[in-house]
């Protein structure tokens, strides 16, 4: 993996790890690539705002700060303005103008696009800025810090929260950001895999983890972004790991063992690279081929 | 007929195996079971069911379009879009970046010369397959690249409900994606119990708290299914249930049994795990 020296001077990598299939070990990996870039200046990213995990395969359970932010709005409809003319529910592309006897909005489907108070008549509906999320810093026992955010359950908005998170890690000096996608190819993760140097895919060998993989690729080919691929669990199904590497070319990076003792590591919160497992040799092999 | 949700933040905890177990289950006890796959960005149920997806019904967005005549470049559209999807340099016509747009309607509503018309494009598709007599499956599936899912699922589960009252259907059992945004919480709404899925690890007890933080918002019963049962730590999972007021209902212990009919895409096999 190479880049220009940018006009600084200085290297400045975005590594991306992403699946598109839910816990097939992208935090596991994310967790293990940062630690054993620790002599370089990095800064760790867990762009998973839903439910963001990062922090526990590093074994770091607290924030050394907090900071709510606001990335979402909500439409209000005044009663006594609204005449009831509907034409805020016809516009609602997210279903989110519901009529009982009144009109009303329903939080938790309004996103904030403002096409209803737009389309009023009457000016009855007006749009307020709400707190939608946390950002969280954390500098971890490891000299990296780790910037995270929570999305408040039942809130819009992950998306533009990746994008703040995104910001906020760029603020500390770096040579190498590594962010940790969500699951999935929807909004969150296309605003973790944009702008990224590279992208590791990780997957298992399973139908929907293979099925996944493809789609996840997609998104990462729509931006041009170069990647390697990871097979975790491989031995849950060797023929199945065998077509996807022999699928994967030059792009295979390598695989990882299903191993017991990297749940005994996630339940002890100790990071999976200082245990004893295969695991970790494993990791360390991948990591070696991606010469960062 | 009954609306229940297989759902859990956390994903790989085994929600689809677990929708998947229980659609198998109540068909054989002779009810009629639709199965909704509402992980529109990563829909998997099929697969896991050996079906193919054929003849989709499509599913579609508004997108912009300007039209350069009408335009006076006054920029208010990109002052609009909250999604940041209008780039405009003053003088310059505003353009439109399809990659961050959700259709919501605000550019074409705001401009004041009508400039901006629209086009529809197909941004998913949904699908039916019959399982068995007792059990059929929809699915929703989103094009790649489109950022917006939330109202596909919403579409996708429309036509589940549609198809599911046409065939009487006992159940209507929704599979959400991992996660707790937009489409998880439109797959979620309306349902009257959710099924939250969980592992005994600190990550399954950390997920597990969002899970049912949201449900308690969204003012539906939530019950837990603990995966993998006997691997791990289940006591941070069994104070939460107490925080929350509920229970662990089923538990499915760790089968290499289960890990084979699942990648044999042979799951009725092992029905009896729940």
């Amino acid at each position: 993996m190479s880049k220009e020296v940018g006009e600084s001077g200085e290297f400045n990598m975005k590594i991306v790890v992403a699946s598109g299939k839910g816990g097939v070990g992208k935090s596991m990996l994310a967790s293990s690539l940062a630690l054993l870039s620790v002599d370089k200046k990095i800064v760790a990213c867990d762009c998973d705002v839903d439910a963001p995990n990062l922090g526990l395969w590093l074994g770091e359970t607290k924030q050394d700060s907090v900071e709510k932010i606001s990335t979402s709005f909500k439409a209000k409809i005044d009663l006594d303005k609204c005449t009831r003319c509907g034409k805020c529910k016809d516009i609602c592309r997210f279903f989110a103008i519901e009529k009982n006897e009144n009109y009303h909005v329903n939080p938790f489907l309004c996103e904030g696009c403002g096409a209803c108070e737009l389309v009023c008549p009457e000016k009855a509906i007006k749009l307020t800025s709400i707190k939608n999320g946390e950002l969280r810093v954390r500098n971890t026992k490891y000299g990296f810090p780790l910037v995270s955010a929570q999305l408040y359950p039942g809130e819009a908005g992950s998306g533009k929260i990746v994008e703040q998170l995104r910001k906020k890690a760029e603020k500390f000096d770096h040579f190498i950001m590594f962010l940790d996608a969500a699951a999935g190819i929807g909004c969150p993760v296309i605003a973790s895999v944009r702008g990224c140097d590279y992208a590791v895919l990780i997957t298992e060998p399973t139908p929907s983890g293979f099925s996944d993989l493809k789609r996840i690729l997609e998104i990462v080919n729509h931006f041009n972004i170069p990647y390697g691929i990871v097979i975790n669990k491989w031995n849950i199904n060797p023929p199945l790991s065998k077509r996807i590497q022999k699928w994967s070319e030059d792009k295979f990076l390598g695989k990882l063992s299903y191993d017991k003792k990297v749940i005994d590591c996630i339940v002890n919160l100790k990071p999976v690279i200082f245990s004893d497992s295969k695991v970790a040799n494993e990791i360390k092999e991948i990591y070696k081929k991606l010469n960062i | 007929m009954q609306k229940i949700v297989s759902t859990g933040v956390k994903g790989g905890v085994g929600k689809s195996t677990f929708a998947i177990l229980l659609a198998f289950k109540l068909s054989k006890q002779g009810k009629k079971v639709v199965l909704c796959d509402c992980d529109v960005e990563c829909p998997n149920d099929h697969l896991i069911l050996a079906k193919t997806l054929k003849e989709g019904k499509p599913i579609y967005q508004d997108y912009p379009v300007l039209d350069k005549e009408k335009c006076k470049k006054c920029g208010l559209c990109s002052e609009t879009c909250k999604e940041n999807a209008v780039f405009w340099v003053k003088e310059k016509y505003p353009f439109f970046i399809y990659d961050l747009c959700t259709g919501c309607g605000a550019c074409w509503l705001v401009c004041p010369n009508k400039a901006i018309s629209t086009k529809k494009e197909v941004v998913g598709n949904s699908y039916i397959n019959k399982i068995n007599d007792n059990f059929f499956l929809v699915t929703g599936v989103s094009k790649a690249g489109v950022s917006e899912t939330g109202p596909i699922v919403r579409e996708t589960k429309d036509r589940a409900i549609k198809f599911a009252q046409e065939k009487k259907a006992d159940y209507l059992i929704v599979d959400t994606a991992p996660g707790t945004h937009c489409s998880v919480i439109q797959a979620i709404l309306n349902s009257e119990k959710i099924y939250a899925v969980t592992e005994p690890t600190p990550l399954g007890s950390h997920d597990l708290g969002l899970i049912l933080e949201l449900a308690k918002l969204l003012n539906i019963s939530a019950e837990i299914v603990l995966n993998k049962a006997d691997v791990g730590n289940k006591k941070e999972i069994e104070n939460i249930a107490k925080k929350f007021n509920t229970e662990i209902s089923i538990e499915i212990p760790y089968s290499e049994e289960l890990v084979n009919a699942y990648c044999q895409k042979k799951l009725e096999r092992v029905v009896n795990l729940i």
